[in-house]
């Protein structure tokens, strides 16, 4: 048949020997081919995980339905229930979600590559969050098969620390996540809106951040970037960090050239972006009492947050040293936002990026507790532990449980944290209340994301394989207050 | 020296490619028809599955199925159709798509039903469907191998053949153009 296939006569059976080239064969031929064998992967890992959870889901209904003396009846309608469940996952399976199976209520948030909205499915009426994503952006970065990775963990965790995802879906220019809405807004608004917060107040969120940085160092995950920007409110007012597995990774907070050039002061001149636009009236030096200190931190707080650079404030010197760094750079950024708790402001902002990343690295020097503000020494010893040398570093051997009992936080019951009143609970008119989220700093963005062409994907959609989520659980939830 | 039969075999049917598999073991498991779960829309998901990834390894080997290289519809010995390969496929496939697409035969939206002729409906893509994977065995397995793709289209192949199998969606004479290759996947467990 072919002049290139020989045949050999290996042991008993016949071997055919066939000599394996591609030349010649057009680019979008290979390309389609391995696009079309990573996906047929993807697809047999998913349809078995799939086919062993659905087992397990109706193993423990089984089991939890022999040991109840519950009538046949209502067994049978309990069957039939999780068969129509079972059933409906299948057809969401089938069911091409887009931008237009979701009405826009309102732009609620803005990151470095998109925007964050607050929509409505329209056929089912429940609400999510969605974020958009500029792939062109991500491009940028070459870090996409470690932020696939870093997703697939958190998407399956199930943790009550981390935002939920349950859908996501792309056209040629984004990424669109849909993730459970977190109506309480974050810790930021929060931190602009109270100034800053008692010592009482502080343990409570300090504590909850505690568990779920835990949590996630347990997932093996790091976040690098842990923020009052990233720690949502939900609607009983405690927290969860925001999805940050899915975005976190392109950042150009965790470009290492970049932190190169921000280092050398280059990006000071003439990208203005690094630039905190501070009034020079307002430069922040030592002599200013802290309560105008807040003030000028506030007043720049929302700007730096929407900036596609990043506020660096809270982010730990051995990340941008280069040097490696580990799961303890997360616990730096916890004393960074423990501080700004309570003092009103992070420990080395200044007036721009660069002066920010200097004194980090100058710690030992800039960390300075202002005399106006009162603290216990139990907190400033907190806060001490965790803003210091790696090798030092409170949680740098065994993780939150040397955090936890740390004397500020004597009498925290970290068991049951998580289902005490909160110290602010959100109070909603209804599900779409958007009242804890500065929606009026956001009337500029168009209420619907830009329809971008539909046509086919192009080659760079191979780093997206499999980017389409959806989970059980959202069938299950009862997605109303 | 080599033996005379193996050389009028097809390549799809010599060792080691015929035993090439990206899956091992039985595809039963995920096969089967779930507890409890709704025959139709078991049928409907899979028949969706099936056709996205058949489309998938159907474009890979596009650039090759031209009007002159397949100027007639053949999956198979003895068997052809009077349009060109290309054209034929052309034509099933966007037939397929439509009705995957349409909300009557396909429902997505919660609450709808499906129709009361589906499963008719589900039989004539398989029959179909067939024939695109028979033509591609028969005529451009060559490029298959070149691209290092018989793991996954043996797999893809013999998943399909299995939930046909398991559903009753083809006659035995429709299998005919891949019966050997159907008996040795039955042989390597890929069914049981
Ligand atoms: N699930 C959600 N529910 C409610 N509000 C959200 C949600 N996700 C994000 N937001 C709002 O949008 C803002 C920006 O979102 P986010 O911090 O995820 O974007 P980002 O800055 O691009 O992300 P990151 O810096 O973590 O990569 C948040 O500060 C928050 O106010």
């Amino acid at each position: 048949i072919l002049n290139n296939n020989s045949l050999s006569n290996n042991g008993h059976q016949d071997y055919v020997v066939f000599q394996r080239s591609t030349e010649g064969f057009p680019k979008g031929t290979l390309d389609r081919s391995i696009a079309a064998k990573l996906k047929l992967e993807h697809f047999y890992k998913v349809t078995l995980e799939q086919a062993i959870e659905r087992n397990q889901r109706r193993q423990e209904l089984e089991a939890k339905l022999e040991n109840d003396p519950c009538s046949d009846d209502r067994r049978n309608r309990q069957f039939q229930s999780l068969g129509r469940k079972e059933s409906q996952f299948l057809r969401l399976r089938r069911t091409r979600l887009g931008l237009d199976d979701f009405n826009t209520v309102k732009v609620i948030g803005k990151g470095a590559f998109g925007e964050v909205r607050l929509v409505q499915k329209s056929d089912t009426g429940k609400i999510y969050a969605m974020k958009t994503l500029r792939k062109a952006d991500m491009f940028k970065k070459d870090q996409l098969a470690h932020v696939k990775a870093e997703r697939d963990v958190l998407a399956e965790s199930d943790s009550p620390w981390v935002v939920q995802l349950f859908y996501s879906f792309q056209d040629s220019q984004y990424l669109y996540l849909i993730m459970e809405f977190l109506p309480g807004g974050d810790l930021m608004t929060m931190l602009i809106k109270y100034d800053t917060f008692s010592e009482d107040v502080t343990r409570f969120y300090i504590a909850e951040c505690v568990l779920a940085i835990e949590a996630i160092h347990k997932l093996g995950f790091i976040h690098r970037d842990i923020k009052p920007d990233n720690i949502l409110i939900d609607q009983n007012g405690h927290i969860k960090l925001s999805d940050f597995g899915l975005s976190t990774g392109f950042h150009k907070t965790h470009d290492s050239a970049y932190y190169q050039r921000l280092l050398d002061g280059s990006l000071n001149g003439a990208s203005g972006g690094g630039h905190r636009q501070l009034p020079s009236e307002h430069d922040i030096n030592l002599t200013l009492s802290s309560k105008d200190r807040i003030a000028t931190w506030r007043k720049n707080r929302r700007a730096l947050a929407y900036s596609t650079v990043g506020t660096p404030d809270y982010i730990a010197p051995e990340i941008f040293l280069q040097k490696g760094y580990s799961q303890e750079c997360d616990w730096w950024s916890l004393g960074a936002i423990m501080f700004e708790c309570l003092v009103g402001y992070p420990p080395f902002c200044s007036e721009n990026a660069h002066e920010t990343y200097r004194k980090i690295i100058n710690w030992r020097d800039q960390l300075y507790f202002p005399d106006d503000v009162h603290l216990s020494p139990e907190a400033e010893d907190l806060i001490r532990r965790l803003i210091c040398a790696p090798e030092q570093r409170l949680g740098r051997s065994h993780g939150g449980e040397e955090i936890k009992c740390h004397p500020f936080f004597a009498g925290v019951n970290w068991d049951t944290i998580r289902s005490i009143a909160a110290p602010f609970v959100p109070v909603l008119k209804s599900i779409t209340d958007t009242s804890y989220f500065p929606t009026e700093d956001l009337d500029k963005i168009p209420e619907q994301p830009p329809i971008s062409d539909h046509s086919q994907f192009n080659q760079k959609d191979l780093a997206f394989v499999g980017y389409t989520f959806k989970r059980f659980d959202d069938l299950t939830r009862k997605n109303a207050l | 020296g080599a033996k005379n039969t193996s050389s009028s075999r097809p390549l799809f049917l010599s060792p080691p490619f015929v035993n090439a598999s990206l899956v091992k073991g039985s595809f039963k498991t995920i096969v089967v028809l779930p507890k409890y779960v709704d025959e139709d829309e078991w049928l409907a998901v899979n028949v969706f599955e099936f056709f996205n990834y058949l489309n998938l390894f159907y474009g890979s080997v596009t650039d090759f199925c031209t009007t002159n290289n397949c100027p007639s519809m053949s999956a198979g010995p003895g068997k052809s159709a009077k349009l060109s390969a290309p054209t034929y496929i052309d034509y099933v496939m966007t037939w397929i798509q439509n009705l995957l697409n349409d909300e009557a035969t396909f429902p997505t939206k919660a609450g709808r039903d499906f129709p009361s002729d589906f499963r008719q409906t589900v039989k004539q893509i398989f029959k179909q469907s067939f024939r695109v994977f028979a033509h591609i065995y028969h005529n451009h397995y060559d490029k298959i191998l070149h691209l290092c793709e018989e793991g996954h289209f043996n797999s893809l192949f013999a998943h399909f053949i299995s939930f046909a199998k398991e559903f009753n969606l083809l006659d035995k004479k429709e299998m005919a153009p891949l019966e050997e290759l159907i008996e040795v996947m039955e042989m390597n467990g890929h069914f049981s």
